[in-house]
């Protein structure tokens, strides 16, 4: 195995490849279909599904859909709440001694840094998921008011030393926002959530499902941000829609991405992370490229 | 995911199929009575999700798959012709709770597939099972079920084979008339307005009732949270970590027939 190293902030990752928010459960089964070995090899860091100070149950089914090449998921921030996750979902995810990054939701600036707070020594990094709305903005999306990221990092960064990522929206002023975050020291973008999307689940009774579009129909779209920003924002961008095969997250590190993050791909395949990075030094090979 | 090559996909009426794959003695040996794989369909990205079936039976290092061409997914299934290699994941989701009192199964459709690997390894078998379909060609695999020497009543709503009506109707006359003080419990796999009417038969004569359910899964494996049933006390549970099978009672039912 080849030696990668990669500071990102305080951040040190030793292959390119995260596991996305939201898409290997809280890891209660992770190592059911995945060795040791193989999360050692692969993953890079494990980023865990969005937390809240309160618990939260979700939204009621039906939350996924299907659609051509991609997936809508409106799964409703579903989690245990900080205190909880902390007691019991944190502790069997060190066990695997890969950084843990923790993220983040909350409805308003305080919500943040008061999880911020609670999290404080207990993992390597946070990355803010800003693609919720405030409430106290009359429910405008984080993520559509570059000011109000700013103050929601600067907030955030008053009180958290260590890796700090915000995980950009893809759409709304996606570049300001990378401005505000570069301006509030964040550590790293994540490029990028879901896309706002909608499918008819049947005609009668018409039944529609509105949620957050991922997967290979996604990739082109992220793959061109990630590139736009890498050119125009100095901090680090990990790479993050629709990776599938370790041709998908070479694109990204060649487009401009740092590290990239692995979502749907799991859902597909609980061992595409291992198949992925077993790929993509091969093409590293092949290419004479060296991430 | 692991390799498995096909030797079987015959049509065996309607637009029901078996599916025949050659596994690992070992991975074989894993499953338990209603748990259920994942198939990748095909390597292109649409379908993009592999779709779930349960285990309809099991011979050495032979699974059965028993299932309906409803769309997209199981029309390219349909297609896959013998020594062709697909791959799948599983065991998946937790087996047919262990019944101990007397039970009755009663299946719909496509409903039947799972309860073929239940007869074959159980020690304790149904009193009898129910099986509906709309029209005769769909009565599919009655020569195996028939292998388990246990009473078997054939309803077809067309009235083309067996009993005419629906699968419930013949269910309820069956207690109506033999097992009202027997109290068995009901095991029910099939389309949802048929769980609909299996209830309905439970609450009339007050029967412990344990439904398989559906529903899309993306992951099959506990990583997205998307196959959520809600429950009776609250919150949710979800289908393919915790299910496929639940007792009635557990579940908030108007809103899982909602
Ligand atoms: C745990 C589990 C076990 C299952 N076991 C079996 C099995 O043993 N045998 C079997 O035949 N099926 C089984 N199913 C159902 C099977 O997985 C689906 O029928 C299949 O995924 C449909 O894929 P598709 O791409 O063909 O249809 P899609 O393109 O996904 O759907 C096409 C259309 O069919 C409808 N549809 C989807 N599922 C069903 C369904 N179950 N019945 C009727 N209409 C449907 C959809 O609403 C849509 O309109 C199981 C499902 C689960 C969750
Ligand atoms: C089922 C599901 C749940 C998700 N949950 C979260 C979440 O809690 N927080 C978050 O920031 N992103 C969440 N995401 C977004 C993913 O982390 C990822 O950014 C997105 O899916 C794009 O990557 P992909 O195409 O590789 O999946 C979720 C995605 C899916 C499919
Ligand atoms: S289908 Fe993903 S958690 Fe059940």
């Amino acid at each position: 195995m080849k030696e990668f190293f990669l500071n990102l902030g305080n951040l040190k990752l030793n292959t390119p490849l995260m596991l996305s928010s939201g898409t290997w459960g809280w890891g209660e089964n992770l190592s059911k279909f995945l060795s040791l070995a193989e999360i050692k090899y692969s993953i890079g860091a494990l980023v865990t599904k969005g937390v809240s100070l309160e618990p939260k149950e979700g939204n009621p089914p039906p939350r996924i859909a299907e659609t051509p090449c991609g997936l809508i998921n409106s799964i409703g921030l579903e989690n245990p709440g900080i205190k909880e996750f902390k007691a019991k979902y944190l502790p069997p995810i060190k066990l695997y001694e890969i950084p843990v990054i923790v993220n983040l939701f909350g409805e308003k600036i305080e919500d943040f840094v008061g999880l911020a707070e609670e999290l404080k020594e207990e993992v390597s990094g946070i990355e803010l998921n800003i693609s919720c709305p405030n409430v106290e903005k009359g429910g405008i999306l984080f993520s559509d008011n570059p000011k109000l990221v700013k103050d929601l990092v600067r907030e955030v960064r008053k009180i958290w030393n260590s890796f700090l990522a915000v995980k950009l929206s893809p759409v709304g002023p996606v570049f300001e926002v990378a401005k505000s975050c570069e301006r509030a020291e964040s550590d790293a973008l994540v490029v990028a959530n879901t896309y706002p999307a909608l499918t008819v689940l049947s005609f009668k009774p018409l039944k529609i499902l509105k949620g957050g579009l991922s997967g290979p129909a996604i990739k082109p779209l992220t793959l061109r941000l990630v590139w736009e920003l890498s050119q125009r924002v100095g901090l680090p961008i990990i790479g993050c829609g629709g990776i599938i095969t370790g041709k998908d997250a070479l694109e990204y590190l060649i487009c401009g991405a740092k590290a990239v993050q692995i979502g749907t791909a799991n859902l597909i395949n609980p061992k595409s992370v291992a198949e992925i990075m077993e790929e993509l030094e091969k093409l590293l090979k092949t290419y004479g490229l060296s991430y | 995911m692991f390799e498995a090559k096909v030797f079987i996909n015959q049509r065996e009426g309607g637009e029901y199929y078996l599916l025949g794959l050659r596994v690992s003695e070992n991975l074989a040996k894993k499953f338990l009575p209603g748990q259920f794989l994942k198939i990748r369909v095909s390597s292109t990205l649409d379908p993009l999700f592999p779709r779930p079936f349960t285990i309809h039976a099991i011979e050495g290092s032979k699974l059965y798959l028993l299932y309906r061409v409803v769309g997209k997914g199981t029309q390219i299934l349909s297609k896959i012709l013998p020594e062709e290699e697909l791959k799948i994941l599983g065991p998946l989701g937790k087996p047919f709770p262990e019944i101990k009192e007397p039970y009755i199964i009663c299946a719909g459709g496509a409903g039947i597939a799972g309860f073929g690997y239940l007869l074959q390894k159980t020690s304790h078998l149904p009193l009898k099972i129910f099986y509906g379909v709309r029209t005769k060609e769909e009565l599919v695999r009655v020569n195996f079920y028939e292998k388990f020497h246990v009473s078997l009543t054939l309803v077809t709503e067309d009235g083309s084979y067996g009993t005419k009506g629906l699968v419930t109707e013949a269910l309820e006359e069956e207690l109506e008339n033999k097992f009202k003080k027997y109290k068995p419990c009901l095991l029910a796999c099939g389309p949802l307005p048929m769980l609909k009417s299996v209830l309905k038969v439970a609450k009339k004569y007050q029967l412990k009732t344990f439904l398989v359910l559906e529903t899309f899964l993306a992951c099959g494996t506990g990583f997205c949270r998307g196959c959520v049933i809600p429950l009776r006390k609250g919150g949710y549970t979800h289908l393919c970590i915790e299910g496929p099978t639940f007792l009635a009672e557990e579940l908030d039912l108007e809103r899982v027939f909602s």
